[in-house]
Order: C-alpha cells, then structure tokens, then sequence
C-alpha cells in the first residue's frame, strides 16, 4: 500500500511541476524533437530501442494489489541495464527483487518478505521502422525470466518463463499523438518446493494512447486484455480479465526520465465460478514505477 | 530438466535470429558521404540530402570550442563530437523521407536530412 501511495504522490508532483512548466514556456509543438515511444504507453511497450550506442540504467518496479479477501500487495522491481548495439538491436538484462505482504488472503499463505528473486534478459529487434511517409512501427522482443520466488504468492520455486511480444506504434499525430499495441504470449513453468509442476501461460493484448502535452511530458491511457491458461499450449483456458487506466512519462532532463501507470480490473472472469472479476490469476490493480538514466 | 533445456534453445534460437539480423546487407554497400561543419552553436549547412537505400556517413566537424552531441531520434545515432575535431557517424541504408538531427547540447542546432 505504501508503494501505492508513492505512486500516487509521485505522479502528482511530476504532473504538477511539468504542466506548470510545459505550460509556461507556451512551446510550439511543431518545434519539439522527436520523442522515443518505448516507454510513453504505461504497461504497453512502444516499438522504440534507443539510439546505436546508447546504454540505459532502470529501476523498473511493477506493484499488484487487491486479491479476493484479506490484505495483498506485492511487487517486482527489475535493476536493469539496457543498451543499442546496432540500429535495429537492443539488448537488455539484469536482476529482480520482490516484496510481498499477504494477509487473510485465500489460498495464499500470510507472509512479509524482501527477496532477490530472480533474473531477466530481454532481446529487441525492430522489424519495422518509422519514417516520415509511414507511421507505424513494430519491433519483435523475447524475454526469458527465471525466478526463484513465485510472482503471486511469494514462495520459494524454480519458475521459467519465456514472454514474446510484439510491440508496435502509430504516429498520429505528428511528434504528438500516438497509440500503441501490444500482442502479448508467456508460457512459463514452475517447480513448487514439494516438487509438484505447473504449467500455465498469458496471452492477450493492449491498445494505448498517448497525448504530447508538453516538450517533456505525455500523458495517456491504456486498455488491457489478458487471458490465462493452465497449459503452454493455450489450452485449458482458466479465465481472463480486462485492466483499464492511465499512463504518464516525463522528461526531467535530456538523461533522465520516468514513466508512470496504473491499471484497474474492469471486468473479469473465473471459469467455474460466477464471482465478478478474475482474482484468482489477476489483481484488482497494478502500478509501474520507471526511472531511467541514459549514458 | 526439459523445460530447462527447451528454454535454453529458445533463448539461444532468439539470440542467433537477432544475431542474424543485426548483420544489415547494408554494410557492404557504398556508403554516401555528408559533410557537416558545427560553427557558433548551428550545423552548416542545415539541410543535406541523400538517395534512398543506401547507407550514410555523416562526417561531422565541430569548429566550437566546446563538444557538442550530434543526436537523432529517427537515425537512430548519436555522437558526442569533442571541441575543434571530427566525429563520424555511420547510418543504415535509409528510406525516403525526412529525418532530423540536433545537438543534444544545444536546444537550437538543429538540422535535416532529406533522402530521396
């Protein structure tokens, strides 16, 4: 709750300082320098991969609340170096760290932990480029994961997962309106600490929009669909959900920038059970936090 | 252990496909050769032109004395150019269109290339 909070206070700082400021240099927007959509779109992912040589530093932390009954809060913060090798590559890795505080939730064990729980590497290839006669962009990424405590419930596992995205983008508006779309399959794996396997994947999709409303500052909203299987092979479908909500990126400083989201659960289903919302393989609400620094 | 080891073929399959695509074709072509001089925080001249689908070498002379960063979103390069040097930056094969470029240092520098 606390991470919740922080988002919260941290997005209307920026919102208010930036608006104030973007506001008061009264820009012109057909002045304004192109901008990289990566990171514009909240949990969707722009096609952008950085500039041939540019290497990134992020904290990248992804907090998801709300559970069926009790108290649920629980995140993922990946420590991640990023960097471009080649114009059309780019090639990202480094280590994760959760938190979990569970109480009273069904299912779920009660527990308050920090871990180092895993590793990630993230490959980009960027199939289709942007020019000034066509809009859309689009660029293939692959990120195998490994984890040694489980994303929902905290335990100790062994999980493999193997997510695979296509990440594309839309000029709309020249240097200011722009949508974005995600296609999104994850299968991983995972061994409980009894030994017992689990199987299970992710597939879905997102679209977003993104309004330029300041040199430095984009604002934007987003819609998720997410459908989860009980099997790699999108077989035994368990249910699925839609997140709603809005995105916010800002520019401090030509080096350093933060991207800003929050999705709610605006409609969900379990198979077999006619409770409202899918609680059992999604949360009520989920935060990304992301600061970067270029060098 | 054989989801472990299909998962390390598929990371190293991605990696091999992304190895093969990063060799660009470009690379063998003939590159055309720009000419750009940064004088009194501006590029001279500040719109140069290139034909399409073939590859770019921008040569840039920085005459100030201090450095500047020759920076492009949409070319995807940049290159910090030391006070009174050269800095070259080589481009992909380019499509017809227009991309800019600035000096990352300087709000106001800024120019265009024009490929055809």
């Amino acid at each position: 709750m606390t991470i919740r909070t922080g988002l919260y206070h941290a997005i209307a700082l920026c919102a208010a300082a930036c608006l104030s400021g973007g506001a008061a240099r009264a820009e012109d927007a057909s002045s304004w320098r192109d901008l990289e959509t990566k990171y514009i779109f909240g949990f969707t992912t722009g096609s952008g991969i950085g500039l041939e040589g540019e290497k990134e530093f992020t904290t990248d932390t992804i907090g998801r609340f709300g559970k069926r009954g009790g108290h649920y809060a629980a995140t993922e913060t990946k420590y991640e170096f990023e960097f471009t090798p080649t114009q059309f590559i780019q090639i990202e890795f480094g280590a994760l760290g959760s938190t979990h505080h569970i109480a009273g939730v069904p299912d779920l064990d009660d527990r308050r932990q920090f871990a180092f729980s895993g590793a990630f590497a993230e490959f980009r290839y960027l199939a289709l480029e942007r020019t000034s006669s066509n809009p859309l962009a689009v660029t293939l990424a692959f990120e195998p994961t490994v984890r040694r405590i489980d994303e929902t419930a905290g335990e100790r596992v062994r999980n493999y997962e193997f997510e695979t995205i296509i990440n594309a983008d839309l000029e709309l508006l020249k240097n200011r309106l722009f949508a974005g779309f995600n296609v999104l399959y994850e299968p991983e794996i995972t061994w409980g600490a009894a030994g017992e396997v689990q199987r299970e994947a992710k597939f879905g999709g997102s679209a977003a929009l993104s309004l330029r409303v300041a040199s430095n500052v984009v604002l934007g909203g987003e819609v998720w669909y997410l459908r989860h299987y009980d099997a790699a092979n999108l077989m035994a479908f368990t249910g699925d959900a839609v997140m709603l909500g809005p995105t916010l990126y800002v520019q401090f400083t030509r080096k350093m920038f933060m991207t800003a989201a929050w999705n709610a659960q605006v409609w969900g289903r379990e198979i077999g059970n006619t409770v409202s919302l899918n609680l059992a393989e999604f949360q009520r609400h989920r935060a990304r936090l992301k600061f970067a620094w270029e060098f | 252990m054989s989801a472990v080891l299909t998962m390390r073929k598929l990371t190293l399959a991605a990696a091999c496909a992304i190895a093969t695509f990063a060799v660009s074709p470009s690379i063998a072509q003939q590159a055309t050769d720009i000419q750009l001089t940064y004088s009194k925080g501006q590029f001279q001249p500040s719109e140069v032109r290139a034909p399409a689908d073939k590859p770019v070498t921008f040569r840039i002379k920085n005459l100030d004395a201090k450095a500047m960063e020759f920076e492009s979103k949409s070319l995807r390069v940049e290159k910090v150019v030391a006070a009174n040097s050269e800095g070259l930056v080589n481009v992909r094969a380019l499509k017809p269109g227009r991309y800019e470029f600035y000096d990352d240092f300087n709000e106001k520098a800024r120019g265009a290339l024009v490929v055809q």
